[in-house]
């Protein structure tokens, strides 16, 4: 039972059928983010329970998704643990030996007869072989002389790193994910400190934010000049934009975007201040209306929650949606008791009080004096820790490394057997390259520079006959198929 | 700045012509000369019948040299639209999708020739400059407000990471248009035996060797694209139609990777894993008309 299990985790054909499960799986994912589902469904109209379902199901969350990561996962550990010692005996220990039948056998070789003695031949051939940076080996078995030359022989090790970065990789997405933490909306206002939390000890000020526009009206600087302060304490001072967050401790910041803010002071009857700090607008919007800005801050001195919504920034889209039909300088506030749900916001709800407030210009609501002082702006960072980074960092490297490894500089062999023959010296050589055209053509070189150092020519045998081994030796000249179509 | 946004058009549009014309005589090499034989046959009844068959020959060697010097002509000037674009910007053309084709076109005809030296073969040409070439006319056809240079939006300030991410992105895709090609020639070899194409196994090879170039590639895309995002977004893997898009290509290729070893999943199977590979891309590389994301930015 427990071989059957190893050899399923071991078998090509099972990986090559749970990477292709899984690629379905992530192609339905990404669609699933498109419209092309609803094209399906519009062009086969009973499809559309299906394509209601396929929007509903989030793939990358699922449990088959995990699993089938989980199972290439194992795959790729039993994998390499199966094949670790046999790649490492042929690079450490190869195979010298070889037969007859293989090297007349095999789809490409050379076959030579030289009138030297056997162990120039020997020597001229290794140095042919050492001259194309081959490590060669020989053994002498009865009369024969077996010679096994290999290159790039460590390239072979190239797949371990790369296979086992895979599993590095979701390791670091599970560490990531279990012992970090990210804050995908972090909103500080200008001059305003909010602290990190996440047990961080962390808090951040924001003491400017810069943007600028081109003449199209796109962004082209978005910048947060903020101070970082532990426990209290300034640590840290600097500009956070999109490309460039900043860290420290336990928390990176970064720039994600930026809201208006009001600022706002809440006094008693007495005009004395009990809260004075700005509101950012754009977390939530206005019942009804989205182009309408709205946020609330909980004001527990004085035991209420004040909500406070902006103009609509977009007259001309749904105006009567616009219920309030504020001015540029105006707020609309109400005050609820604190623990009010959020975002509850109705312009018509008069079960607690609301006004509309002019800048500058004090109120009465609620039995509070409240002052809109002026706009002012928020950065909305996001706040993130992630252990999982450096384990990501070294399973890139292993990643691209083992995938350059292994495909920029493959493994070459080549096989033969040297024997002393009547009047000199025969010799045959073949390359272990079956379905590797660019193997035969390095050992089609290797013949040619043989051919040279011994001053002899050999007999050929090369795939398809001797019309692809012209194209492969003088690749400048056309073919003899080719000249005798066109002839 | 004006007068090199302009010289780089008319750099892009000598380009898009001298690709078409090499796409011409590609596909004439590559198809060959046709000649249509008629027979007519009197039977003793007086009734006469004649029949027509097509020949197909080889085309002259002149069509695929004029090809290959139309090719490099149009690599030459796309690289000076490339070029003059990147000195008026102060970046690689990267930013929109105007920018990004641009690209493309200079990286899939200079892959497109390099393996045409390395492995002697003209046939290719045929599909490869007819991708070069379809995708100059999808240029023709954007707007043209993206010809122009805008400054690059914050999120895309990242100079030297945006450049290494997207030119992997889009030499992996040209190396992959090389595979796509390989694999039809292949079909057509094994299907109708034309004699004057490469080698089943020489078509089969390019198509392995195409991969492999590209496929590292396309992983190096995945890891930068991941460390940008950590840097941009706060996450390096935030599930973006993009990202996803990207990885279901990686998927289809690691695939392909893995039949090579399998017997019986070699020569035709692994054509059709090329064809559907490169769908992929193309679906990948058009992929911010079909789904939005952080990744749609830059007018599209």
């Amino acid at each position: 039972m427990i071989d059957r299990i190893w050899r399923f985790f071991c078998s090509v054909r099972w990986a090559v059928a749970e990477i292709a499960f899984l690629a379905l799986i992530v192609l339905i994912g990404t669609l699933r983010g498109s419209e092309v589902p609803q094209w399906i469904a519009d062009a086969i109209p009973a499809t559309q329970g299906i394509v209601d379902v396929w929007y509903d199901w989030d793939a990358f969350r699922s449990g088959i998704f995990a699993a089938t990561l989980t199972l290439i996962a194992v795959a790729i550990a039993v994998c390499t643990l199966n094949r670790a010692p046999g790649i490492w005996m042929a690079i450490s220990n190869p195979t010298v030996t070889t037969s007859r039948g293989f090297l007349r056998n095999a789809e490409m070789s050379a076959r030579y007869t030289v009138d030297q003695d056997e162990q120039s031949t020997i020597e001229k051939f290794t140095q042919a072989l050492q001259k194309h940076r081959y490590r060669v080996i020989t053994r002498k078995v009865g009369n024969d002389t077996h010679v096994y030359a290999d290159k790039n022989r460590f390239a072979k090790l190239g797949t371990f790193p790369f296979h086992l970065a895979l599993i590095l990789l979701l390791v670091g997405g599970i560490v990531g994910a279990e012992f970090g933490f990210r804050d995908q909306e972090f909103v500080v206002a200008v001059g305003a400190t909010e602290p990190v939390g996440h047990g961080t000890g962390l808090s951040l000020k924001l003491n400017e934010f810069i943007d600028s526009y081109d003449p199209t009206g796109i962004a082209d600087r978005f910048q947060a000049d903020v101070t970082i302060f532990e426990d209290g304490k300034e640590v840290k001072s600097g500009v956070i934009n999109v490309n460039h967050p900043m860290s420290h401790g336990s928390a990176t910041f970064y720039q994600s975007s930026i809201l208006f803010a009001a600022q706002m002071t809440v006094s008693d009857p007495y005009g004395t201040t009990i809260w004075s700090g700005p509101v950012d607008l754009g977390v939530f919007h206005m019942t009804g209306n989205e182009d309408a800005a709205a946020g609330f801050v909980d004001i527990p001195e004085a035991g209420i929650r004040l909500t406070v919504v902006g103009p609509d920034v977009n007259p001309g889209n749904a105006p009567e949606l616009d219920t309030l039909q504020l001015k540029s300088g105006q707020m609309w506030i109400q005050v609820q008791p604190l623990g009010a749900a959020p975002g509850a916001v109705q312009s018509t709800n008069t079960e607690f009080p609301s006004q509309v407030l002019d800048l500058g210009v004090p109120a009465n609501v609620g039995g509070f004096q409240i002052t809109f002082d002026r706009e002012t702006r928020a950065t909305v960072l996001q706040v993130a820790n992630n252990p999982g980074i450096p384990i990501f960092v070294i399973a890139a490297l292993m990643m691209v490394g083992g995938l350059v490894v292994v495909f920029y500089f493959p493994q070459r062999r080549i096989r033969g057997m040297i024997h002393a023959a009547p009047g000199g010296t025969a010799a045959m050589f073949a390359p272990l390259a079956r379905r590797d055209w660019s193997g035969k053509r390095e050992f089609a070189h290797f013949v040619t520079n043989a051919s040279d150092l011994l001053g002899s020519e050999p007999v050929l045998k090369a795939p398809g006959g001797i019309g692809d081994w012209a194209a492969m030796t003088h690749p400048d000249e056309p073919s003899p198929a080719r000249q005798k179509a066109v002839g | 700045m004006e007068g090199l946004v302009k010289l780089s058009f008319y750099c892009f549009a000598s380009a898009s012509f001298s690709l078409a014309a090499a796409m011409l005589c590609y596909i004439a090499f590559t198809v060959g000369r046709v000649r249509l034989q008629h027979a007519i046959m009197t039977t003793p009844e007086g009734t006469t019948i004649s029949a027509s068959r097509a020949e197909f020959s080889p085309a002259p060697e002149s069509f695929g040299g004029f090809g290959t010097m139309l090719a490099w002509f149009g690599v030459v000037m796309a690289f000076f639209a490339v070029l003059t674009r990147t000195i008026a910007a102060g970046h690689l053309p990267i930013s929109n999708m105007f920018e990004f084709s641009l690209t493309f076109v200079f990286a899939i005809s200079a892959i497109y020739v390099v393996f045409e030296r390395v492995y002697k073969t003209r046939h290719l040409g045929a599909i490869v400059m007819a991708i070069a070439f379809g995708m100059t006319l999808y240029m023709w056809m954007l707007p043209a407000d993206m010809r122009e240079v805008n400054p690059l939006i914050p999120a895309l300030q990242a100079k030297p990471i945006m450049t290494v991410h997207v030119s992997s992105a889009i030499l992996a895709y040209a190396t992959f248009s090389v595979s796509f090609a390989a694999a039809v020639l292949y079909l057509i070899k094994i299907n109708r035996n034309v004699s004057w194409l490469p080698g089943a196994d020489m078509l089969d090879e390019i198509g392995f060797r195409a991969v492999t170039v590209g496929f590292p590639l396309l992983s190096l895309v995945l890891i930068l694209g991941s460390v940008w995002a950590n840097d941009a977004w706060g996450t390096y893997w935030s599930w973006d139609p993009k990202e996803t898009a990207a990885l279901f290509t990686w998927l289809v290729y690691a695939v392909y990777l893995h039949t090579r070893t399998l017997r019986g999943w070699r020569g035709k199977r692994s054509a059709y894993i090329l064809l559907f590979g490169f769908a992929a891309v193309i679906f990948t590389y058009y992929g911010n008309y079909f789904f939005g994301g952080l990744h749609a930015y830059g007018g599209v």
